[in-house]
Order: C-alpha cells, then sequence, then structure tokens
C-alpha cells in the first residue's frame, strides 16, 4: 500500500465526524420527542381544565344525565366535515366503523349512522332486507292493506313533546317525511313535513335510506324504527329506538353544543387536532382538525435534508403524537374526554435546520481534511520519489553529485536528505580518490622509476661481468614493463585531459570508423574485422580523434575476450536523432557481476594473467568519451550467449540535446 | 673547448645520472638543486645548454620561472625540459616560455644525449653559412633544412621544437605515406604516448595555419597514423 493511499485511509477517518452527527441528531430527535409528548399532556391537561363543569360547552342539552350513562339507545352523531348529498347513496359519508349502531336480528336488521353537520342532522340507515316492499302506487299512505316497509322517526321537540313522522317507501329516489294529524273529529289525515328530507335507493342486500333534518327540531331525544313487511298489508316487524307499541322514544341524541367546535378552534394551532369524545372516548362530539395543514417548522424540502434524513430517521416511528385527558364536572364526574393529536414531524424542520448545518459543517470539515491529507500525501511521495531518484542516479553515475534535494527541507524528510547528501558527498570523495589514485601513483612511482632507468643505463656503459650484463639486461626488461604498466595507470588521467583540451568540430563518422578498421586489419592479424557501415554520412559534433580512442579500446577489449580467427563486427548505424556505433565479439557472455559496473573506473573482469598490464579503464575511458559527446554506452549478450556487444550511442549534430542522455541509452535487445 | 650543459634537477639520483651521462659523452656538467642555485651560477657563467626539471623541491613550476628569467639573460641558450609530468598543458606552458624542447623522464639517456646533439648541431648550423642543399627537402611551399632544423612555408620560417621538427621531417621526406605513431616517436627520439603525439601534431598544424590559413597538408588517417599530402 503506498503512502498517498495509506494517508487518504487515514483522511477518511474523519468521516466519524458526520456518522457521530447523526447519532447525535437521533438522540436528540428522540429527546425531543419525549418532551413534546410531555408537553402535549400538559396541553391536553391544560385545556381539559378550561372545560371543566362547562357541561353547557359540551353538549347541546346541558340538563342530559351524566353522559357516562348512555345506553343502548342512545345514539351520538359524527361530526361531518361536509354534508352528505341525500340521494339515498351512502359513499359520501365518513367510513368510520366504530360510529355506526345496529339494531334488529337475523335477517331483519338495519345499521345506524347519524351525523350532524352545521345545525343539520343526518341519517343514514343501511337496512339488511331480503323483500324490499313499496306502497301500493297512489294509495294513501295510511291505507292499511297498501303498505310496504316504512320508516318511523320520532323525537322529543325543544317543548319536551313526542312527535313522530313517517317516511313511506314510494321508490328509489326521493321519500316524502309525512306526520299523521288527528282532525277534530278524530279524523286521521297525512301532513307532509318539508323540513325532513329523505331518499331511497335498494342495493344488493336490502336498501339504504338518507334522512336529513333540521337539529333545531330535535329536543333532547330520537329514534328511528323500522316497519318491516315481507308483502303489502302484512303485520310488520318492527324494530329500532322506539318503543313500537307508542312510538315513544327511548333513547336520546347526544349532540355537542354548537360552541364547541369554535371554542375548540381558538387553540388550534397548524398540524394539531383537537377533539372532544363522550366519556371514554366513544364518540367524537366535536374536533377541530388542522393536522394536515404543514406547520410553521415544517420539514424542509431540500435533496441534500431528504439524503440526511434518510440516514436519520428510523422505520416504524409514529407518524402522530396523541395525548388526552378527562374532562371533569364539578364533582369528579367525568362527562367527556379531551383528546389532542399532533403531527409528529411539527419540529422536524427545527431538527432538519440543526441536522443540516451540523452535516454540512462536519462533511465539509471531513471533505477537507481527506482533500489535505491527499494532498499533503502526495506532496510527500514526490518528494520522497525525488530523493528515491535522486540517490539511485547518485548511486549508478559517478561521482559529480553535488546537488541532493529536500536538504533545506526543515523536517524529518529533509535531515534524510542531508545525511544521504552527506553521505554521497563521502562515497563522492571515496570515488575521486580512487579515480586519482592511479593517475598519482603513476606519478609518483615514475621518479623512482627513472632512477633505475638511468642508473641501469649507466651501468651498461661501465665494464661488467658477462653474468652481470645478463642480470643487467633482466634488470632492464623489468623496468620496460614497469613503465608500460604506469603508462597503462595514467592512460584515464590522460584522456580526461585530452578531452578537456578537445576541439569540438563537425565531422562524418562513417570514414572514420572505416579508416580505423582497415588499420585494426592490419594491426591485429589474427582476428577477422567484418565492418557493416551505414551508406549514408552520419555527422556527428565532436573529436574524430577522441572518437577512434574510443574504438579502439572496444576493439581491445573485444581481441582480448575473444578467440584468434574469431570475427569481430563494428556496426555502425544511423538513428533519426542518434549514431550507433556497436562492436560484436564471439566468446564468453558477459559476466553476470560485471553488469552495470562494466564502464566503471578501475573494474575488470578478466582473469587469468596476460602480458599486458590491466586497470580496468579501458571501458570507463569509452564512457568518458562518450560523455564528453553526449552519448551513452551499454553492453549486452549476444543471442545464445555466445559473445558480448559493447554499443556507444551518440547523439547527431543536429539532434537536440536531450538531458541525462546515458539513462536513454539502450541496446537493442539482441 | 667542452660545451658546459647545466642540469636543474631536485632528485640527486636522477641529477647524477645524467651528468654521468653526459661526462662520458665529453661535455661538462654543472648540477643543481633548486632555482636559487641555478640563477646564482647562471649570473656567473651562462652554459652551454640548460635542462631543466619543471617541479624543482618546494616549487611545483619552478622549472618554467627558471627559462623565463633564463630566457631574460639569453635569447638564443638551447633549454631542455625534463619532468615525470607529461600533461598537455605543461608542454604547452614550457614551449611558450620558449623552450627548445619538451621531453619526458621516460626518455632513455641515450635518446637524451641525442636529442642535446642535436640541438647542439643546430646552433653550430646557425652559426655557419646555409649552403648544403643536400640536408634540405622541397615539399611544394615547404622547406625543411635539416642542418639547421629550420622549416619554412612560402619562405616565411615557421618556429617549431625539435620534437615538431622531426615529426614533420618524418613525413613530408615522404608526402602520402602513412606514418603510424610508433615510426614518428622514432624519427623524432621521443618515446611518447599516444595522446601527446596528437598534441604535437595539432600544434604543428597551428603553427602552419598561423601563417597560411589554407594549411591542410598533413592530415589524420584514423586508426593508423598520419601523412604529409603535397
Amino acid at each position: 500500500m503506498s503512502l498517498r493511499l495509506k494517508l487518504l485511509l487515514l483522511g477518511l477517518a474523519t468521516l466519524v465526524l458526520p456518522w457521530d452527527g447523526i447519532r447525535y441528531a437521533r438522540e436528540m430527535e428522540a429527546a425531543l420527542r419525549q418532551s413534546e409528548q410531555h408537553e402535549l399532556q400538559a396541553v391536553s391537561e391544560t385545556m381539559a381544565a378550561s372545560l371543566q363543569g362547562r357541561m353547557d360547552l359540551l353538549y347541546r342539552n346541558p340538563g342530559d344525565p351524566a353522559p357516562a350513562d348512555t345506553g343502548p339507545d342512545d345514539l351520538t352523531p359524527l361530526v361531518l366535515t361536509a354534508p352528505p348529498y341525500i340521494d339515498g347513496y351512502p359513499d359520501d359519508w365518513p367510513r368510520d366503523a366504530s360510529a355506526w349502531r345496529y339494531y334488529g336480528a337475523g335477517a331483519h336488521r338495519f345499521g345506524i349512522l347519524t351525523g350532524v353537520d352545521d345545525r343539520m342532522l343526518y341519517v343514514l340507515l343501511e337496512v339488511h332486507d331480503p323483500h324490499l316492499v313499496f306502497d301500493a302506487a297512489g294509495a294513501s299512505p295510511l291505507d292499511s292493506s297498501a303498505l310496504g316497509d316504512r320508516v318511523w322517526i320520532g323525537y322529543e321537540d325543544p317543548q319536551g313533546v313526542q312527535e313522530q313522522v313517517f317516511l313511506a317507501l314510494t321508490g328509489p329516489g326521493p321519500i316524502i317525511a309525512r306526520r299523521i294529524e288527528t282532525g277534530e273529529y278524530g279524523e286521521e289525515t297525512t301532513v307532509e313535513d318539508p323540513r325532513i328530507i329523505g331518499a331511497l335507493q335498494p342495493n344488493h342486500a336490502g336498501y339504504d335510506v338518507e334522512v336529513a333534518m333540521p337539529l333545531s327540531m330535535v329536543g333532547r331525544q330520537f329514534g328511528v324504527l323500522l316497519d318491516d313487511r315481507d308483502r303489502r298489508g302484512a303485520d310488520p316487524v318492527s324494530y329500532g329506538t322506539l318503543r313500537s307499541s307508542d312510538l315513544h322514544t327511548l333513547g336520546r341524541l347526544i349532540v355537542a353544543a354548537p360552541l364547541l367546535t369554535p371554542y375548540l378552534a381558538q387553540f388550534m394551532q397548524p398540524g394539531m387536532r383537537l377533539s372532544v369524545t363522550t366519556p371514554g372516548g366513544g364518540s367524537v362530539l366535536a374536533q377541530a382538525d388542522e393536522l394536515a395543514v404543514p406547520g410553521v417548522l415544517a420539514p424542509e424540502p431540500g435533496i441534500l435534508t431528504q439524503v440526511y434524513r434518510r440516514f436519520v430517521d428510523r422505520r416504524g416511528e409514529p407518524r402522530f403524537l396523541t395525548s388526552a385527558a378527562p374532562i371533569y364536572d364539578g364533582h369528579h364526574a367525568v362527562i367527556g374526554e379531551l383528546q389532542v393529536t399532533q403531527a409528529a414531524n411539527r419540529w422536524e424542520g427545527l431538527r432538519d435546520r440543526a441536522l443540516t448545518r451540523m452535516l454540512d459543517v462536519t462533511l465539509i470539515t471531513s471533505a477537507i481534511a481527506v482533500i489535505v491529507t491527499f494532498i499533503f500525501a502526495a506532496h510527500l511521495a514526490v518528494r520522497l520519489s525525488r530523493l528515491r531518484r535522486a540517490s539511485e542516479s547518485a548511486l549508478t553515475r559517478e561521482g559529480l553529485v553535488t546537488q541532493f534535494p529536500e536538504t533545506a527541507a526543515p523536517d524529518e524528510l529533509g535531515d534524510v536528505a542531508r545525511s544521504f547528501s552527506r553521505l554521497m558527498g563521502r562515497l563522492n570523495e571515496y570515488t575521486g580518490y580512487l579515480r586519482s589514485l592511479a593517475g598519482k601513483l603513476a606519478h609518483e612511482i615514475r621518479t623512482p622509476l627513472t632512477i633505475v632507468r638511468s642508473s641501469l643505463e649507466n651501468l651498461e656503459s661501465e665494464e661488467v661481468s658477462p653474468a652481470a650484463r645478463q642480470y643487467l639486461e633482466r634488470a632492464r626488461q623489468g623496468s620496460e614493463r614497469l613503465n608500460a604498466i604506469l603508462v597503462a595507470m595514467g592512460a584515464a588521467t590522460r584522456v580526461e585531459e585530452a578531452i578537456g583540451n578537445a576541439d569540438r568540430l563537425r565531422f562524418d563518422l562513417t570514414p572514420v570508423i572505416a579508416s580505423a578498421v582497415s588499420a585494426y586489419r592490419v594491426a591485429f592479424p589474427e582476428r577477422r574485422f567484418a565492418a557493416e557501415l551505414a551508406p549514408e554520412p552520419i555527422e556527428i559534433e565532436g573529436a574524430p580523434d577522441l572518437i577512434v580512442q574510443l574504438l579502439d579500446k572496444l576493439i581491445d577489449n573485444a581481441v582480448d575476450f575473444s578467440p584468434a580467427g574469431a570475427t569481430i563486427t563494428v556496426r555502425l548505424l544511423r538513428e533519426p536523432a542518434a549514431a550507433v556505433l556497436e562492436v560484436d565479439n564471439p566468446g564468453p557472455p558477459l559476466a553476470p557481476e560485471a553488469r552495470g559496473r562494466l564502464f566503471e573506473s578501475l573494474w575488470q573482469s578478466r582473469s587469468g594473467s596476460d602480458s599486458r598490464p590491466h586497470f580496468g579503464l579501458g571501458l570507463y575511458i569509452v564512457r568518458l568519451i562518450a560523455e564528453y559527446h553526449r552519448g551513452g554506452v551499454a553492453a549486452a549478450d549476444l543471442p545464445g550467449g555466445n559473445g558480448a556487444r559493447f554499443g556507444v550511442r551518440l547523439p547527431l549534430a543536429d539532434a537536440p540535446l536531450l538531458p541525462n542522455y546515458n539513462d536513454k541509452v539502450k541496446l537493442e535487445s539482441v | 673547448m667542452k660545451r658546459l650543459i647545466a642540469i636543474v634537477e631536485d632528485e640527486p639520483a636522477i641529477r647524477d645520472n645524467y651528468a654521468a651521462a653526459f661526462t662520458r659523452e665529453g661535455y661538462l656538467v654543472r648540477t643543481y638543486g633548486n632555482r636559487a642555485q641555478a640563477m646564482a651560477a647562471f649570473a656567473a657563467r651562462l652554459p652551454d645548454l640548460a635542462v631543466i626539471d619543471i617541479s624543482l623541491e618546494d616549487e611545483p613550476e619552478g622549472g618554467f620561472e627558471l627559462c623565463r628569467q633564463l630566457r631574460a639573460l639569453s635569447a638564443e641558450l638551447p633549454i631542455i625540459f625534463l619532468t615525470a609530468r607529461d600533461s598537455e598543458l605543461d608542454a604547452v606552458s614550457g614551449l611558450r616560455l620558449g623552450a627548445d624542447d619538451f621531453l619526458t623522464k621516460d626518455l632513455s639517456l641515450a635518446h637524451l644525449i641525442a636529442r642535446v646533439n642535436a640541438l647542439f648541431r643546430r646552433l653550430d648550423a646557425l652559426r655557419k653559412a646555409p649552403d648544403d642543399q643536400e640536408q634540405k627537402v622541397h615539399r611544394g611551399p615547404l622547406t625543411l633544412d635539416a642542418e639547421r632544423m629550420r622549416a619554412e612555408w612560402n619562405g616565411k620560417m615557421v618556429l617549431l621544437s625539435l620534437t615538431e621538427f622531426w615529426i614533420v621531417h618524418a613525413l613530408a621526406r615522404h608526402p602520402g605515406h602513412v606514418k603510424n605513431r610508433q615510426q614518428l616517436m622514432d624519427a623524432a627520439n621521443v618515446v611518447l604516448d599516444d595522446n601527446t603525439i596528437t598534441s604535437h601534431v595539432k600544434r604543428i598544424r597551428r603553427k602552419f595555419q598561423s601563417i597560411d590559413q589554407a594549411f591542410d597538408a598533413l592530415q589524420t588517417v584514423y586508426g593508423m597514423g598520419y601523412r604529409w599530402v603535397e
């Protein structure tokens, strides 16, 4: 794993900040929800207290006995939000199963749903009756032989007088409410009551009846009775909330006081529902509902917020908070119950705002931390790789390590660079000492050698015995050899001096190499030389003398490592930007330990003795001359490992200068 | 009268060996170990020839200084530099100071004596009337006088050192023939390495070119040697 990646992971660790933020937001929300629940309880209790003893405000008929005793015949109308259309179809009634009351049994039964809206009382009867029997058409509603099914409505008027009306079922559609009036002489007549309207529609199991009447007609009591006949004129089966003998009402109509709804409305807030119910929460008397209205602190729109919420919200949390408080009369008797419902997301806006701000800050912090860490890591990696490159090139290139990067940096990396630099400096001094050693040694030995040689020469002029002359001759030969060694040792130094004094001129490489090769044929008769020279002129800039010296050294090397009679190939190629000079010789492959060191000073892989002195300077001189020409050197085995190839690449006179040309040199794979 | 040779050399063994060799040849020899001794003696009596080592005791280039002072005393006195150092820089400085030749200590005593003899011959020839045509070589604009060791190009004198003269002489005697470095060294009676020969050739070219810009008679045959082209 690279340093860059490691530090990037380190930077990613700061992502724990937003994660922690989300956890914090959740806890905050739970606490908020709890406190909201407490607050809601307090609100509901306060409002319940404000209604304490206000029977008049709760119930339309304040004289009602304790509402806790609601009997089976008492009806508690729903608080309707919109008046149903009186057409016999029940589809515009609220779907509230708990508000239904059922009377009758078996095949003869009906369900009743009552509701109030704006001072009107609405009744829905859902009659289960396999035999719907209409009155005979055109017959008097009092003609007992023509009677079909009939709905009776009985009520106590505000003055406490019992009243009854009936709705004769004459067919689908509107049905008329009538009351029976007894005349002066006991004759009965029917009178239409236009205040009451009704409608009927058959359905698959029976029929539905809708009735609407002004609430002001009704006093304390109210009831419905159904006369169910299986055929026209038969004796009816009667059931409902009226006494079947005299149609006297059995149950009460429990309705909220008209002022209760406005009273509740004054406490309303968006996202809230207030309802007052009969004790035990049985039926809703009045309610003010603004649950669907978004509050001022409603959830904020916005993509980022939604994304955050996705992380924060937990599934299964209730969407509403509900709290209930009993309403007492003056004597600790419960007369009703107040329910407060509040949308759970009322404060989500508040949470979202805090959460968004916090998460924004932490995410930005994390992002900055990651970016800064990454940049730092990249910078560090660049510095390290610069240092690595410098140390590598310092090791491969001999000497001249003057500038080491990063040494001015005040940090630990700078310390490393400085100690590297010092190390390289010492290595450099040491290498320089080694390189100059041969030259210095040659110079120092020359004086005593001159003493020996001049003494020997003087001795030759003296009278010596033949035996002594023999020793004299050996001493002379020894001193000659010593002299040859000195010349070889000083060779690199002299080449360096020659390079320093050489004049650059532009010349064609081909004839220079060609004439040199023909000279080698004479100089080394026991080897054959093949010249593969490019036909076109190859112009480089430099010193032809030095190039010939370079080739001399390569040929020396090739001759030394090839058997007698072998063919040495000299090849000169032209590349787009460089001239390539190669010398192939059959013989042993390059020694593995020699690779990369062949062109260093004082390195040699020759084994065994040789008449000529070798100091590993030949290929070093090749490199010196190649570098003087801004070129590079390389060595490789010939295919099959039965020989070696040494090559020099020199930029053409017109080629752009390449920095560090040495690095670019590679022999074509052979 | 015996000729007087002064040897200025700080190494006593070499000094005495050289002195013995010259004495055997019939020369009168005076030896000095440093510049002060030598100058004191030269002020009293000038030698006929001086052989000077470049580094003298604690003066690394004391020989050059001595050469300058000696040249101030006499413009014609032949001076030969001898040194263990054979770098080209030393040679150029020595010759610019007016040395007649520049030899390394690799040179054998026999060769050294031959060179000294040759210098005296040139001196004698300069003092004699010029008439011996046998010793002269004419190659186009080039005229070489082996007796006086004089070279002329288009009638103008080219100031060559002894070594340079023998190199030109060896090449010009057989125009078109390639002489390798060994042959040139034999001709000049010197033992020099390749680089020194190369720099001698370069200097010869420069000296001719200072007289004639178009000089191109001394050609390099790479890998083999040099030849004179008419």
